[in-house]
Parts: structure tokens; sequence; C-alpha cells
């Protein structure tokens, strides 16, 4: 190619060699009254609503259809049987939860019960004051959604709805923006706990360079979270016993022998860890 | 009048035939025999004798122009078959094999159906010029075939200026499509006339000026000439000594006969299909004949001014001579007497029961009268191969049709290959194409060809 690439009708010349070669490779047309290909075991056919002997349509809207649909393309709406009742699968905002939840549910694992989950209480005390900084504005919502990451460890369903009641900004709006943005997390995942003691004694003793280098690699100060939700940095006590050197914790279990430069390997490689693959 | 309608109405379909043939087949014969014994008949074939005598020459054009007419319309179907089938094949599909074996009779089935439909004339469309335009469109193309050498003494017209004639007669098919294009009161239509107007005068030049050197080497500009100067081995043929002239002949001729790549003519996807938009039943048929018969009349001529016509690229006398192989295949058909009347009367049945019986043994399942149906095809099937084979053995003519026809098919198969590859190329691009390249590469083949003849004969002088 790259010897006779730049020669005139090159490209032509190998244009024609390849309709040539496939002039005399095997057909893939299947004679189809004749012979039947194998069919996928997930083929369904074309959907269609069936009617009973009166011409009633016998759909009775249980939506199950719908929730079970393998491959979710099921959506539902009209009247009910009876004429009575505008029925629908759902607010076309939640399609996307209520697919999700379809999902997980053929997949054997957890449904989260999101209505369930949106009464957990949550304090919405550091939201609301969140809220208040960026002034209810839905067009700073990254900037909303990123503080709540660092203030919660991930995005609760409450904290989403507050956000949208707050705001004025559809749920779906939000929940979309939040998908988009790979350090947003709708799940608590497992959040490391960095602590570091704050007295005297061990910041004199070499304390305040690792503290500086936490802040440098996590990117918050004590007491707050990662933007990815991995790494929580807490003030720990030592009280006294800090063995001369200062206190660093992993998960409320000391580690010895700790420098600005071990501390900055540990964040890095607690933060790598907890990055999720695919989302760079 | 019952007396009449009943019995009539009481014959079968067959009957309602028959009849009426029987009764005519006797009026004729009455007629005949008593036109023979009056004199009335000999004298008026004398008449007509005479007739025929006094004006050979225009009997022989319209016989030929007849005959080419004729052999047109199956080697569009062939062609036409040809495209579906390579197209199909070069997109991994089977393609048309519900008419016919193999899809065969596809093209001819489309054939009839353009014929049943509807001849429509929009309104507002200048209805002559409308009707004439795929006239003209077929009649150019049909006249240039009148020159091609088909074989050794198988030839339309042979003209001392066939090449000019050729070149003249298919630049009127422009004039066709321009009238098409002009007449059909639609936008697309003109878009497509005057497109092809463009691009086949602009492709006229490469077309004409290509030929040049082939024509400076024959000598003549008689096509039956020009392949008979080429006879000998596949080297003889002009494509060796003008390679360049038969790649700008090539480009020119398939944008001369509107192929993809050159397609702009009527480009479905942009200007629906160009001057044929508002064409419909047998007059598109004519279009559509016309394009087709086209590719066979550009391979043709592709063929005989480079690859050396009706010859044989081997030949293979001294080979055989250099074997001591001599084989006549000459039938002293008069010499067998009787026995030829019972290789006839026996023969056959015996091969065609041997064939039934050997059929019935592999397909013991079929009925013997079915293994025999199929036993009389092979038969069939054998004596076509057997007659094929004595023919092109005893008659230089088969041996050249043979010949030709291959070699024409073959740049047939290479149009079709192109188009199933290559996409359309914009309308600038062709033009520019035309103008900066080809006539340019065809001039330079003049020159070069003429200075290397020059050259040759200043040398055989000393």
């Amino acid at each position: 190619m790259s010897t006779f690439g730049k020669v005139p009708g090159y490209g032509l010349a190998m244009g024609m060699v390849h309709s040539l070669v496939r002039f005399f490779q095997p057909k893939v047309t299947v004679q189809y009254p004749e012979e039947v290909q194998e069919i996928s075991p997930h083929h369904r056919g074309r959907l269609l609503l069936l009617y009973d002997e009166a011409g009633n349509l016998k759909c009775e809207t249980c939506f199950q259809c719908a929730a079970a649909c393998p491959i979710e393309i099921i959506d539902m709406g009209g009247v009910d049987t009876k004429n009575r009742y505008h029925v629908h699968w759902g607010p076309p905002e939640q399609y996307a939860e209520r697919r999700e939840e379809s999902a997980l549910r053929r997949s054997g694992r957890n449904v989260p019960d999101r209505v369930f989950n949106a009464w957990l209480p949550i304090d919405l005390g550091p939201l609301e004051r969140i809220l208040v900084a960026n002034d209810y504005d839905p067009r700073r919502l990254l900037a909303i959604l990123e503080a709540t990451q660092a203030e919660y460890g991930h995005l609760p369903v409450a904290a989403i709805q507050h956000i949208s009641h707050a705001t004025g900004a559809w749920y779906s709006e939000i929940y979309g923006i939040a998908t988009s943005y790979p350090n947003l997390a709708f799940e608590p995942g497992k959040v490391a706990e960095i602590g570091l003691c704050r007295c005297t004694t061990c910041t004199v003793l070499g304390g305040g360079r690792i503290r500086d280098a936490l802040v440098d690699v996590l990117g918050t100060d004590v007491g707050g979270v990662t933007m990815d939700g991995a790494v929580r940095f807490v003030a720990v006590e030592c009280g006294g016993d800090n063995g001369g050197e200062p206190l660093v914790t992993l998960d409320g279990q000391p580690q010895p022998g700790m420098t600005a430069d071990k501390a900055r390997t540990l964040a890095e490689s607690l933060r790598a860890g907890a990055a999720r693959a695919g989302t760079a | 009048m019952s007396v009449l309608t009943r019995p009539w109405n009481r014959l079968t379909l067959a009957g309602k035939i028959i009849l009426p043939a029987l009764l005519l087949l006797v009026l004729l014969t009455v007629l005949l025999l008593v036109g023979w014994l009056t004199g009335i008949i000999p004298g008026l074939l004398d008449i007509g004798a005479q007739i025929v005598n006094d004006n050979i020459d225009i009997v022989r054009f319209v016989l030929a122009v007849t005959a080419i007419l004729l052999f047109t319309v199956p080697t569009a179907f062939v062609i036409i078959f040809m495209e579906l089938k390579i197209i199909a094949f070069i997109n991994s599909r089977i393609g048309p094999n519900r008419t016919g074996p193999w899809g065969t009779l596809a093209s001819v089935f489309a054939g009839f159906k353009v014929l049943a439909k509807e001849d429509f004339t929009p309104t507002g469309a200048d209805a002559p010029v409308f009707t004439l335009a795929p006239i003209v469109t077929y009649l150019a193309v049909v006249l240039g075939l009148l020159v091609i050498p088909f074989a050794p003494g198988l030839v339309g017209l042979d003209m001392n200026i066939g090449l000019l004639y050729f070149f003249a007669v298919s630049g009127l098919s422009v004039v066709g499509l321009m009238m098409g294009g002009w007449s059909s009161f639609n936008k697309y239509s003109l878009l497509g006339g005057l497109r092809a107007a463009a691009q086949v005068i602009s492709y006229e030049l490469p077309l004409l000026l290509a030929p040049v050197g082939v024509i400076m080497l024959a000598g003549t500009l008689s096509l039956n000439q020009i392949v008979m100067n080429q006879a000998g081995w596949f080297w003889d043929w002009y494509v060796f000594q003008q390679p360049l002239a038969f790649i700008v002949f090539f480009i020119a001729a398939t944008a001369e006969g509107n192929r993809t790549p050159f397609d702009l003519t009527e480009a479905d996807s942009e200007i629906v299909a160009g001057f044929a938009t508002e064409y419909s039943g047998m007059r598109f048929g004519f279009f559509f004949f016309a394009e087709y018969v086209n590719v066979f009349i550009l391979s043709a001529l592709t063929v005989v001014l480079f690859f050396g016509g009706w010859n044989a690229p081997i030949d293979p006398r001294p080979i055989l001579d250099f074997l001591h192989i001599s084989f006549s295949p000459a039938v002293d058909l008069a010499g067998m007497g009787i026995w030829l009347l019972w290789t006839l009367v026996i023969g056959i049945p015996i091969v065609v029961l041997v064939l039934g019986l050997i059929v019935w043994m592999l397909k013991s399942s079929w009925s013997f009268l079915k293994s025999l149906v199929v036993g009389f095809v092979l038969f069939n099937v054998l004596a076509v191969a057997i007659v094929g084979i004595w023919a092109f053995l005893s008659f230089e003519v088969v041996v050249g049709l043979f010949w030709f026809t291959a070699k024409v098919f073959t740049f047939a198969f290479i149009f079709v290959w192109m188009r199933g590859t290559l996409p359309r190329v914009r309308i600038d691009q062709l033009m520019s194409f035309a103008w900066k390249w080809l006539i340019e590469i065809a001039l330079l083949n003049i020159f070069v060809t003429a200075g290397a003849i020059l050259l040759v004969q200043e040398l055989q002088r000393r």
C-alpha cells in the first residue's frame, strides 16, 4: 500500500480486485420458502396486539410485557379496555429508571427500591447550603451535582429530587446530565477513608506536609470527599499516642511510617482503584 | 347466423385455432396450384427475381439491417441478464433465479413487462419529438453495429470508411437523448439530456483521437481490414502496440456508453433517471435496450480495434503440425447413403434410450418415462455440443464467431464489473478528466505513433 498507494489508479484497481473476489465468494442469500434459517431464541417477530372474537382488544394493560421486554422496546400507552382511563407505563422521564429496573430484575440482581430510597432520610442541610451558594440556578446544575457528590459521596435519589424541586429542573434532565459525567455516581460505592491527626504534635512531626500532599491529590481538604467519591478525608485524634510520627489511618487502621510521598502514593492508588472501567 | 355461430361456439380453443388454419391451408394450396398451372406465379417470381437482381445492393443493405436489428434484441437480453447476475454476485447475492434455468429468462420477461406497460406521454410534452427520441437513439446504435465484423465474411457492410461511419452514426445517439430530455417537459429530463450532450460531445474527442494511432498503423479505416491486419498470435494485436490508445479508448467508450462511473446522464440517485424520467412502456424499453446494445457495440469495437477481432489468440496449426496431429472433420453425408437414414432412424432412439436408462439407474426413484424425457434432453445437449464442435473444427466463420463473441462478452463483463464496483464521478471531474487528461494523452499517442512509424520507415529504407 505504501509503495503503490500514490500510483494513479491503484485505488480503482484494488476496488476492482475486491469486487472480483466478492464475485467468486459464496453468496449469503437464503432462499426463504425452500430454506429456513435458524432463528435466534430471542426472536419475537413482529409485536401485535390481539383481538378477541368480539373484536375487543385482549390487552389488559397490565404492563407486564413492558416490564419483561428483553430488548426494552415495548412502550405502552392509550386507553384501558373499558375506555375509561388513559393509561401509560409511566411518566416518560422515568422510562430510563424502569427499564434499568427490568434489566436488573432479568439479570437476577437486587432491584433498588427507588421510591423507598427517595425517602431515605438524608440530611438536606448541606444540600440546601450548596443550592443557596448556587442561587437555585438550574444552569449551574453541574456545579450543584459535583458539590452534592463531594458532600454525600454519591447522588442519592432524595438529593436529586430535592434539587429538582428546588431548581425546577426535571428529574430526568438532572439524571441525564449526571449520567453523562463518569465522576458522578448514583450508588454509594465503597468509600475509602483517610484519616489524619491534626494535633500540634503530629503537625510538627510532618503532618502539615502530609496534609498538603493529600489535599493536592484528593482535591479536597479535611472533612471532604473526592470528586469521584472514592476517598473521604477525615480528621482523627491520636490522643498523644502517635509514637513519634504523624498519625495517618486508612479505614481506621493506623499506617505507620507515613511520609508526604507515601501519602501521595497511597491516595493516588486509592483513587485509581476506584476508577470505573471505560470512563476516562 | 346461428347456423355458423353455434358450431363455432362448440369448438374448443385449440379447435378455434386449428380449423381456420386448416381452411387457410386448403385455400392457399388451391390458389398455388391454380396459379402455377396458369403460369401466373412463375411469372411473378421471375419479375421478383429481376427486381432483386437490379437492386442487389439495397436488398443486401435491408437484409443486413434487418438481421442486425433482430440480432440486437437477444444480445440486449443477454447483457441485461449478465448485468443482473454479475452485480448480484458482486453484492454477494444470488440474483435472478426464478424465471428459467438460473433466472436466464428474467430479462426476457422484463422485456415483456415493458411491452405490456402503458405508453404514456406527459401533458406539455412535445409529442412527435418525444416519440422520435428513443427511435433515434436506438437506430443510431443499431446502425453502428452494421460495420462491425463478426467473423470472416460475416459483416453487415464492409465499408472502406467503416470506423468513420461508426463514429458518425453512433454520435447521433446523443441527439436522441437530447430530444428525449428536451421534449419531456421535465427539469430532470432536461438536465439529463444536457448532461448527456455535454458528456458525449466531450468524450467523443478522445474516443475519436485514440484509434488514430491504430488507423495509422493499419493504414485503413475499414474495420474488416483492421481485424485482418491483426491476424496471427495474440501479440500481433494492436493493444500491445497502442496500450495508451487502448486505455484512453476504453475510458472514453465507458463515458460514451453512459456506463458507470460515467453514467451521469441517467444518475438515478441524482436526477431520477435523467432523460428517461418521463418515459414509460416500450419507448423507455428502447432507451434501455439502446444502452445495453451500446455496451455490446463498444465492447465489439474495442475488440475489433485492439484485440484482434475474430482472430484466435493462438494459431493452433504450427502446434498441431509439430505434434503431427491432423484431423479432418469433414463428413461426407451424401456418401453415407442408406446408412445415414439408419443412423437417424435407429441411432437416435437408441442413444436416447441408453441415456434414459443411465439416468434411471442413477435416479431409481423417478418413473422411467421421466428418465426417458431427461435422457432426451441430455441427448439434445450432447448433439448440440457435438455439432458445435464439428462446426468449430470445420468452418472458419464459426471459429471467428466463437472468438469474437468470447472477447466481446469478456469486455461486456468488464463493463458490468466496473458498474458493480466504481462510484459515479462528479460532473466537473468528468469534464476536466476528458479535457485535461484524455485528449492530451490521445494527442501524445498520435504524435508518438507517427514518430515511431516514420522512424521505422527510415530504418527500413537504409
